[in-house]
């Protein structure tokens, strides 16, 4: 008795429908489908499509000291964006879940806001911030940064993940005699890990993109990759902007992968994307 | 603190072990788990907007980032290529969106990470790309030229169509989920209804699917403008110096000029409009209802 | 106000005049795959006539339906509307009025709006079709709320909308699937009466989709019993429910006591069984053949005697009496058996039997039914 959709659309229109999506779908990926040619281009400029292969611009990519100390500096503020998120942001899940207290709402805000504050205007009230308590010069304030934006991704992938705990699950386990970790690490963790690795990733990502935080707290031994790139490219398209984008392309697309795998296995599109919750 | 609390609490061996005590301890435990989030939140996030505020108040900021015609000439810019952007996205988006929902199962996860992908890459990435693709000698001035269209290489970078271009593919995943959604909220039947009304592909899409969607396409316009609104590097990267957006005003008064109230001033600004423009268009969007149609 | 909603349809030949109304299933196959929803389907409703799909969940009764609608193509066979093939034809010419689980209403249309659709669809002027909607709302007691939104109407009125938006362009035949199944008890068997009334009314020819027997038998002219994608068995209400030609058509359309039997002689139309435990029996036979036998009875059937009987019958222990209300249901060990019997509560007061004690039960031969045990 299964109504499958398939059968119930005609074909014609689903033929034009498909036809005419192509070139949008081709605007969404194209894009990112040419980094990896360009950067590996034996050319000394950039184009496309390349003339011939060559790890030219990569070698020369690592054999910058610029570009390997922005890599570096990305990845520790990635490092305290993913730590701090994923703590604090499972921790506010799992604090929020299945309880009511009076102020709940105001804590749920709280831990969201984060996400619909325009960057700017954060990057502006970091920048004063990290300045006006003397913490500027190094990768911490920009990890904070980025961790306070992270936080509320790991939140929301968390939570989706806790949804599908029965809370009599938890009276069960305590009633058994479980201790406080023990019920968290048979009953929550077993339950929250795919949530906190989305997260974790989710987290990841956020930092090593993100541009203008990252820019406006800046200094000589904190400028992440974004930050080189973006400096860079406002005077030339050069090899090592695009060995740069190839390597930040290979991680998203890793990160994707890691979902899609995830979804499969689930059979639901719904957590893909935590924005979608 | 906390392991004060916790030690105080944990019955020792030997002790009476009543129920009362670990249940208590469980109780304050998971009250204990939003200490860290909303210390930390309140640390570095509310303190940090509440000084940006504070700081937005004096030395006469308002005025005097008001009668500086580069910003007004930033919001203005700002508003147009926002709500195009968000008009372009959302039209897209609906189309991205009505095929994901009629795909299978496969299909729509291959989709899904067709939209996804430009979701997952940064925002330079990507700016990065479309500068490659449009610069003169790029691969669109080539296809121009091979097909005849022009003869010389045409200016599509730096200038207000490759912002749109490239704010448009930075948006286009936040207009696709919650039309999507809305897609999938529609009860199946009613086409098949519709249908054996007499209505044929085109009379359900108008007179069902589009105005059934029409939740998720208001919401898609209003996340997406409102994300729109905040654009700081695709104005620096792929536009000209006529595009700047309030952002970059932002950016200039601060790391520029210095003038920390100004730029604060700017980003109260910011804020306060896109929170308006927001209240208006839901009321506006109520006052309509939008399920008058036929 | 009636010819209106059911004016001469002018869409078909004359030559077919005499199938108007008429559906057709030919060998109609349906497969997913390996999977066979439909096997071989042979099904035809005459102008007028009133036919119930009755089956579980999985039995393709849905995807019968779907496919005379046109939602479903089938995989081999053929189709017939009005005595003309429909087979490439989409759904939006079949003509057919569908009422669908749950109404399918247009949420953002009002009640007039949704029945007006069709003729919108039919570009019948705007004055003509408001005016043809009212009519159909009128028809269906729905006087003066065509502008109310679905949900600002009671599940009641919104299947009279329903109703209305199938009925209004004059349909062929009506498509009804599982309509009444969101309304409770008491709506759903006034709602029975009333789309029975107005199908007679009207004349219209009706393949009803359900898997409640009660609402099957209080509304079909014919029931057409459906399991595993094939009709078991086909015929009046009366005729199915008294004499079921398996054992799974009988406990699908009610209590039944079934009790195994071995058949000693038949003619076609009654059969001598003999009874494990109850000695011989004379019952009904509609010549079904299989492997193994059982004789049916149905509890309000089964009969306390005064005193023994030999045939249809038998003696046994009275266990239990559990009053229903307007009946009472009785259980009694007879030969091995436990048999329920039925009996109205103002019958009961004659009989007065208590429980633990001894009973005299039997049937009367032309309501005991030979049929054939499947499985």
């Amino acid at each position: 008795m299964k109504r499958s959709r398939k059968t119930l659309q005609p074909g014609r229109q689903r033929k034009l429908l498909s036809l005419l999506s192509l070139p949008v779908f081709a605007f969404l990926v194209v894009p990112t489908l040419i980094v990896v040619p360009v950067a590996l281009n034996n050319s000394r400029y950039i184009t496309f499509p390349p003339g011939g292969v060559s790890l030219a611009a990569v070698q020369g990519f690592f054999a910058d000291q610029a570009w390997t100390s922005a890599l570096s500096a990305s990845m520790q503020a990635a490092g305290i964006a993913v730590v701090l998120g994923t703590v604090f942001g499972a921790s506010a899940a799992l604090g929020l879940h299945g309880r009511k207290f009076p102020g709940q709402q105001a804590v749920v805000g709280l831990v969201l806001a984060p996400m619909i504050v325009p960057t700017v205007v954060l990057a502006l009230a970091f920048y004063q911030f990290f300045i006006s308590v003397g913490l500027v010069g190094s990768i911490i304030p920009i990890g904070l940064a980025h961790a306070v934006i992270a936080t509320p991704y790991v939140y929301l992938t968390t939570r989706a993940s806790l949804a599908g705990l029965n809370p009599a699950l938890v009276r069960s386990a305590q009633s058994l005699g479980a201790g406080m970790l023990s019920v968290f690490r048979h009953v929550h963790l077993p339950v929250i890990l795919p949530g906190l690795i989305s997260g974790a990733l989710f987290a990841f990502s956020v930092s090593i993109d993100e541009t203008v935080m990252a820019l406006f707290m800046q200094s000589p031994g904190a400028t992440t990759l974004p930050v080189k790139m973006f400096t860079d490219i406002q005077f030339n398209l050069t090899p090592k902007i695009a060995v740069s984008s190839a390597l930040l392309v290979t991680v998203a697309t890793i990160g994707l992968l890691i979902q899609v795998v995830y979804v499969l296995k689930r059979r639901s599109t719904a957590r893909m994307m935590p924005l979608a919750v | 603190m906390a392991t004060a609390t916790l030690e105080r609490s944990r019955p020792r061996a030997g002790g009476p072990s009543g129920s009362a005590w670990p249940r208590r301890r469980r109780r304050g435990g998971w009250l204990l788990l939003l200490a860290p989030i909303v210390a930390f939140d309140v640390l570095f996030f509310l303190t940090p907007l509440g000084k940006l505020v504070a700081s937005s108040f004096t030395g006469g900021a308002y005025a005097r980032v008001l009668a500086d015609p580069l910003v007004t000439r930033s919001l203005v810019n700002t508003l147009t290529i926002a709500l195009t952007s968000t008009v372009v996205t959302v039209v897209l988006g609906y189309v991205i969106a009505l095929v994901l929902w009629r795909s299978g199962t496969v299909m729509r996860v291959i989709l899904f990470a067709v939209v996804l992908l430009p979701f997952w890459t940064g925002i330079l990435v990507k700016n990065f790309a479309w500068a490659v693709l449009l610069q003169d000698n790029g691969l669109v001035n080539d296809f121009l030229q091979n097909i005849g269209l022009t003869d010389a290489p045409i200016g599509l970078l730096h200038n207000r169509f490759a912002v749109i271009v490239g704010m448009v593919h930075c948006l286009l995943p936040y207009a696709v989920f919650p039309i999507f959604s809305s897609l999938t909220a529609i009860d199946g039947r009613l086409a098949l209804a519709a249908r054996s009304l007499g209505a044929g592909e085109v009379s359900v899409f108008r007179r069902i699917t589009l105005p059934l969607s029409t939740p998720g396409i208001s919401a898609a316009g209003l996340l997406v403008f409102i994300i729109s609104t905040g654009f700081f590097i695709t104005p620096v990267v792929m536009g000209g110096p006529g595009d700047m957006m309030i952002a970059n005003e932002i950016d200039y008064y601060a790391r520029q000029l210095t003038d920390f109230s100004g730029a604060a001033a700017l980003a109260v600004i910011l804020t306060v409009l896109v929170s308006v423009i927001a209240a208006v268009y839901q009321r506006v969007l109520k006052a309509g209802g939008h399920h008058e149609t036929l | 106000m009636t010819t209106s909603v059911i004016a001469p349809a002018t869409h078909q030949p004359s030559t077919t005049a005499a199938r108007k109304g008429a559906i057709d299933l030919r060998q109609v196959r349906k497969t997913y795959g390996d999977v066979v929803a439909v096997d071989q389907l042979d099904l035809s409703i005459q102008p007028g006539e009133f036919v119930t799909l009755l089956g579980p969940s999985g039995s393709g009764k849905t995807t019968t339906m779907m496919m005379v609608a046109g939602f479903e193509e089938h995989t081999s066979g053929s189709v017939m509307i009005d005595g003309v093939p429909v087979d490439s034809l989409p759904p939006r010419e079949r003509n057919l009025g569908v009422v669908f689980q749950n109404y399918a209403l247009f949420p953002h249309m009002s009640a007039r709006e949704n029945v007006e659709f069709a003729l919108r669809m039919r570009k019948v002027p705007k004055a003509e079709s408001r005016r043809r909607a009212d009519d159909a709302l009128d028809r269906v007691g729905l006087s003066g709320l065509g502008g109310r939104k679905p949900r600002q109407l009671s599940g009641g009125q919104q299947q009279r909308v329903a109703l209305a938006r199938a009925l209004v362009f004059n349909p062929a035949a009506l498509l009804l699937d599982e309509p009444m199944a969101a309304l409770d008890k008491r709506l759903r068997e006034h709602m029975q009466e009333e789309i029975k009334t107005l199908q007679k009314s009207l004349g219209i020819s009706v393949l009803f989709v359900t898997h409640d027997q009660d609402e099957a038998m209080a509304m079909s002219d014919r029931i057409v019993v459906m399991k595993d994608g094939r009709i078991v068995q086909s015929g009046p209400p009366e005729e199915v429910y008294n004499h079921p030609v398996t054992d799974w058509v009988a406990s699908f359309l009610g209590d039944t006591n079934l009790i195994p039997a071995t058949v000693i002689s038949r003619d076609g139309e009654e059969a001598v069984v003999d009874l494990a435990g109850l000695g011989t029996g004379r019952v009904r036979d509609r010549g079904a053949q299989g492997e193994r036998y059982a004789v049916s009875i149905r509890p309000e059937h089964l009969k306390f005697r005064a005193g023994p009987d030999g045939e249809n019958g038998g003696a046994g222990e009275l266990t239990s009496s559990t009053n229903l209300g307007a009946t009472i249901r009785h259980r009694i060990t007879v030969g091995g058996h436990s048999l329920q019997l039925r009996e109205l509560s103002s019958d009961a007061g004659a009989s007065g039997h208590a429980v633990g004690s001894a009973v005299h039960v039997g049937w009367d031969a032309d309501k005991a039914q030979l049929l054939v045990l499947e499985g």
